[in-house]
């Protein structure tokens, strides 16, 4: 016998061998007094379901918050940053000015000290 | 309802989803020899292969409105029973492999021409892992091609082609072995 010929022997005594059986009369009658038997449980999974839709759309909206949260929080940090920032040149800038004032102050007074030195 | 019948499936269906109780009952009656026998050969227990059965048909109940035809619905039957069933079988895998009784009392049920043949074929089949076991009773059970069987267990042609390659050559060589050892 070949080995086509083997193969489709071996399929027809699988079909014969696993041909469906039933599970008897009594299965429906069963299942259907679970049904009955159990009509708060069909609608739980509906709760169970918006329950979860909730909680997703609860997550999803935290989630949007704290991006937002902090976003608003670098952008006043960067903004603080820039503020000291400012406010440190503007110091800077006026010790600069005072600075010069002493120095042409200083300055000054030694020009003139030689004068009245040659004067006298 | 008087005499399922004169009504299709499909006749069925729409009073079912309509909340006819008794138009879901004639369509448990249809579609249960198909669901229980591939439980039956998938768990090799008749308890466990009716209670898993039970289930699908729960959650068929449930979720009837996601069913939209006839061929829908036992494509979706044979989908669930297959999936719960793998997945019984991880969580417990003694009934990987049956005792030898429980497959006995399973073969009783109906016997064909050549009983003993046909009880050790399903013994090998029971041995089979379950994939590979799941592929053979859709191929072999309900004559499925390899197609639907991918669509049914979401699984790709190529693997599907390959576990019913490897699942015959397999029993095959059982078989031979067997009656090797009988002469």
């Amino acid at each position: 016998m070949s080995d086509n010929q083997e193969n489709e022997q071996l399929e027809q005594r699988l079909r014969t061998a696993l041909r469906a059986v039933d599970p008897g009369e009594a299965f429906a009658p069963r299942l259907m007094a679970r049904i009955a038997a159990e009509p708060a449980r069909t609608a739980r999974p509906a709760r169970a379901a918006t329950a979860a839709s909730w909680l997703a759309f609860g997550l999803a909206a935290s989630v949007v918050l704290a991006v937002i949260l902090a976003h608003q929080w670098q952008v006043r940090r960067l903004e603080q940053g820039r503020e000291a920032r400012r406010q440190l040149l503007e110091a800077l800038r006026v010790t600069d000015e005072k600075l010069n004032l002493a120095y042409r102050a200083v300055n000054a007074r030694e020009g003139a000290a030689p004068a009245q030195h040659s004067g006298a | 309802m008087s005499g399922d019948q004169e009504c299709t499936s499909g006749d069925l269906l729409t009073q079912a989803l309509a909340g006819e109780r008794a138009a879901f009952a004639a369509l448990v009656r249809r579609h249960q020899r198909a669901v229980y026998s591939l439980a039956l050969r998938m768990l090799s227990d008749r308890h466990a292969a009716e209670d898993l059965a039970q289930e699908v048909f729960l959650q068929l109940y449930r979720n009837l409105s996601a069913v939209s035809s006839e061929a829908h619905l036992a494509f979706w039957l044979r989908k669930v029973t297959m999936h719960r069933a793998i997945d019984r079988l991880r969580r417990a895998p003694r009934l990987e492999s049956a005792a030898p009784e429980e497959l006995a009392a399973a073969a009783s049920e109906t016997e064909p021409a050549d009983p003993l043949l046909a009880r050790r074929l399903r013994a090998l089949v029971a041995e089979l892992p379950a994939a590979a076991r799941a592929v053979v009773l859709l191929r072999y059970q309900q004559d499925l091609d390899p197609v639907e069987i991918a669509r049914t267990l979401r699984m790709p042609l190529n693997t599907v082609k390959s576990h019913l390659r490897r699942s015959l050559a397999q029993l095959r060589a059982r078989l031979g072995e067997t009656a090797v050892a009988l002469t």
